[in-house]
């Protein structure tokens, strides 16, 4: 429904029949809930641009809105006036008319938005019951029988309700007619769940014209990351991740992820990271009609006491200052690369081979627990999955004489072995799981001086008539 | 006018060398000589420290290390895994905690299987210091390459490249001068075109040795020295021990310059690459 249709006379609710009558232009499109809730979403993460906190409506508030909780915000936008003024005018210009309303609690601006006769309204504080009084009961977003039941006992604007005494209500109805009147009147809270989470410190760039050039938005960025590090240093807190938002022009929102593997105040060490994801966003959308705003928020913040510089700076490098150096060079990797790309070895206590250690992302603190010296001898390179060979034995239970793998055949000339590896019966309660077969592993070399690790799948007689011959890894 | 100091004027080869290390060490005092050319790591075999200038692989330089077949990959891996378990060994404690990083393409580990942290173990090799960098593209392993020499962070650094020409090779052997770190490169066993690299190995595979009873105890390479930038190409058979980072030298195959005459001092080669 656009204004041209109630121009024309159209109400919600009326049959197309009807209304293709009113109006012979009309344009029917079906309802696309999915869709509509999409846009309010990426609506809402547009107006973050405003405040961290910006909520869009849940089911029971209407799915056509959002809160924006400006406490504190207001003022940098020259008053609250302005700021409807200019947030009405921006949503005029993506062809969103708008009905706007500033309140002390989210129930009364929703209940001034929906049925004060103006478009945009501020109610001062205080002026909540006199403003709520003259509502229909409609303004409390109440359920459908509450509202009926209230219709019938003759409740017809909330004035009626509110000089009445409370017991009454609380026996009849359930909680929720006093929880709405008590949320709009602020005697209770109405948390609001905000469409991103709310950064820890947070610095936001209003630009009189839009920028498009990535060395324009560099050089914005370092200035908002300068703002944050004095907050940073107060707090005796490093980032650890931080968000970029770049708003557009268009009402679209790019954002920037930033993660850290230790807690930084540094701006050249963010400002390189930033950079990095730059070039990658510049290459792949080419700046529409340029950003308006950008903002940085520290997302994850952890405590980072303030280090003693040294007085003379000489070339032996502190180990401190390695540290540094080294987490520097993992973050601009991981940023380049994704932080999947960049890992290190972590032992796992299994006995199988391929479980027996695992690849993690480096986040900081490093596990220390590969033994000393390793009890069995183990291969430098692990194949991903065991590949079959065809091994001739002397008599089942022997070491392999020889083996084809990947159309080779080899010859062994010795071979060291068997190491058996059973399967870990305490990791299912017996006897419900099957149990893997046993594994004998021998370490193969052939004439020329290549070495194998082999293994036997499946011990001959007790487990399986047939058993089967795997490579596992590589030796050097 | 600089005057040298005056030699007597005999041209004979035990003066010859004095002269040269007296030289040596004048220059290496001059302001303006770069510190790294001192920074060296020994085989701790004279045998094949000698074919190495300076006694020892640069610190800070580019090393390519190519398998003699597309089979004998894993023992160049090998290799490169226990010169860098002895090059830890040989740091200051202070520098120990440095990282050292691997940087592999992916379709690398689908061939011939990926690093195991346990097997890096038992080479003396700790595996908490080994950061491992998978890249997707060659252009991605170059920066990675890049990015690593020129943040001075690491240790070590070690990658594998398919193709490299030589300008490119050029430019990783200036970055690895530059921050002082070594470049261990790992190339495909069909590598024959020259690059800008310090030294480049042939590796082959050798049978291990054997106790007793029959079980393996150390590990054997065939080495071969193909280029050395101001050294002498070579070929040996040596062995490593895990446990105190030293290679032993098992066999030195047939030294083409002894064949020039015994007694002879055998003049270094300077080899253009």
């Amino acid at each position: 429904m656009n204004e041209a249709a109630e121009d024309a006379g159209i109400v919600v609710g009326d049959p197309v029949a009807d209304a293709r009558a009113k109006a012979d232009s009309l344009q029917v499109r079906a309802a696309d809930s999915a869709a509509d809730d999409v846009a309010l979403h990426r609506l809402a993460l547009w107006a973050t641009r405003y405040t961290p906190t910006a909520s869009p409506w849940i089911e029971e508030n209407g799915a056509d809105g959002f809160f924006l909780d400006i406490e504190g915000a207001a003022h940098l936008f020259g008053g609250e006036e302005s700021l409807l003024v200019d947030l009405a005018g921006r949503l005029d210009r993506f062809g969103l008319p708008a009905r706007l309303a500033i309140a002390d609690t989210p129930g009364m601006a929703w209940a001034l938005s929906h049925f004060e006769a103006a478009a945009q309204s501020i109610l001062p504080a205080g002026g909540e019951v006199a403003a709520l009084s003259a509502m229909p009961i409609e303004a409390l977003r109440l359920s459908g029988e509450t509202r009926a039941l209230l219709r019938r006992l003759g409740f017809k604007s909330v004035g009626a309700l509110l000089d009445k005494p409370r017991a009454p209500f609380a026996a009849r109805f359930t909680d929720e007619l006093l929880r709405r009147l008590d949320q709009a009147l602020g005697r209770r809270d109405e948390p609001l769940i905000p469409v991103t989470a709310p950064p820890v410190y947070h610095s936001l760039n209003y630009l009189l014209e839009p920028i498009v050039s990535q060395q324009a938005i560099f050089a914005r960025a370092c200035r908002l990351m300068q703002r944050l590090v004095h907050v940073l240093v107060r707090d005796e807190v490093g980032a650890r991740a931080l968000k970029l938002s770049l708003y557009g022009v268009n009402g679209a929102v790019e954002t920037i992820d930033i993660g850290l593997t230790s807690p930084t105040r540094s701006v050249p060490h963010v400002a390189r990271l930033i950079d990095l994801k730059l070039e990658a966003l510049a290459a792949m959308h080419d700046g529409g009609f340029g950003f308006e705003a950008i903002g940085l928020a520290v997302t994850r913040a952890e405590s980072m006491p303030g280090r003693q510089t040294e007085l003379n700076v000489s070339a032996v490098h502190s180990p401190q200052d390695d540290a540094e150096h080294g987490a520097a060079l993992i973050d601009a990797l991981r940023q380049r690369l994704g932080p999947d790309r960049v890992r290190q070895f972590e032992a796992v206590a299994r006995h199988i081979p391929e479980c027996a250690e695992t690849l993690t992302e480096i986040n900081g603190e490093t596990p220390q627990n590969w033994p000393l010296e390793e009890e069995q001898t183990r291969p430098l390179l692990l194949l991903p999955q065991a590949e079959p060979t065809e091994v001739t034995a002397l008599v089942p239970e022997a070491p392999p004489r020889r083996f084809r793998w990947r159309g080779v055949t080899y010859d062994i000339a010795g071979a060291q072995g068997p190491e058996r590896i059973a399967d870990e019966w305490w990791r299912a309660p017996y006897p419900s799981r099957e149990r893997a077969p046993t594994r004998d592993y021998y370490l193969v070399e052939d004439g020329e001086g290549h070495r194998f690790w082999l293994y036997r799948e499946g011990l001959y007689g007790r487990e399986t008539a047939t058993p089967r011959w795997f490579v596992h890894g590589l030796f050097a | 006018m600089l005057v040298p100091p005056a030699f007597p004027p005999t041209a004979s080869v035990q003066n010859r060398a004095a002269a040269l290390a007296e030289l040596r060490l004048l220059l290496s005092r001059h302001p303006g000589w770069p510190q790294t050319l001192q920074a060296k790591l020994p085989f701790g075999l004279a045998a094949l420290d000698c074919h190495l200038p300076n006694d020892g692989l640069d610190r800070g330089a580019l090393h390519e290390v190519v398998p003699a077949t597309q089979a004998a990959f894993p023992a160049a891996f090998g290799f490169i895994v226990a010169v860098l378990a002895r090059f830890s060994s040989n740091v200051p404690a202070a520098a120990r905690n440095k990282q050292i990083i691997f940087v592999m393409p992916d379709h690398g580990s689908r061939q011939c299987g990926h690093l195991s942290g346990h097997g890096l173990n038992g080479f003396g090799f700790d595996p908490t210091r080994a950061i491992l960098v998978e890249t997707a593209h060659r252009h991605d392993s170059l920066w990675a390459l890049l990015e690593a020499l020129r943040s001075g962070a690491p240790q070590a650094v070690i990658g594998m490249i398919d193709k490299l020409d030589l300008k490119t090779s050029q430019k990783l052997h200036l970055a690895a001068t530059d921050a002082g770190l070594p470049l261990l490169l790992l190339r495909p066993s069909q590598t024959l075109e020259s690059s800008a690299a310090s030294t480049r190995w042939r590796i082959g595979t050798a049978a291990a040795a054997r106790d007793r009873f029959g079980s393996y105890t150390r590990l054997r390479w065939r080495l071969q020295l193909e280029r050395c930038r101001n050294g002498r190409p070579g070929e040996w058979v040596v062995e490593y021990d895990h446990v105190a980072h030293r290679f032993s030298l098992v066999a030195a195959l047939a030294d083409q310059t002894l064949s020039r005459g015994a007694g002879d001092q055998p003049r270094r080669q300077a080899n253009r690459s």
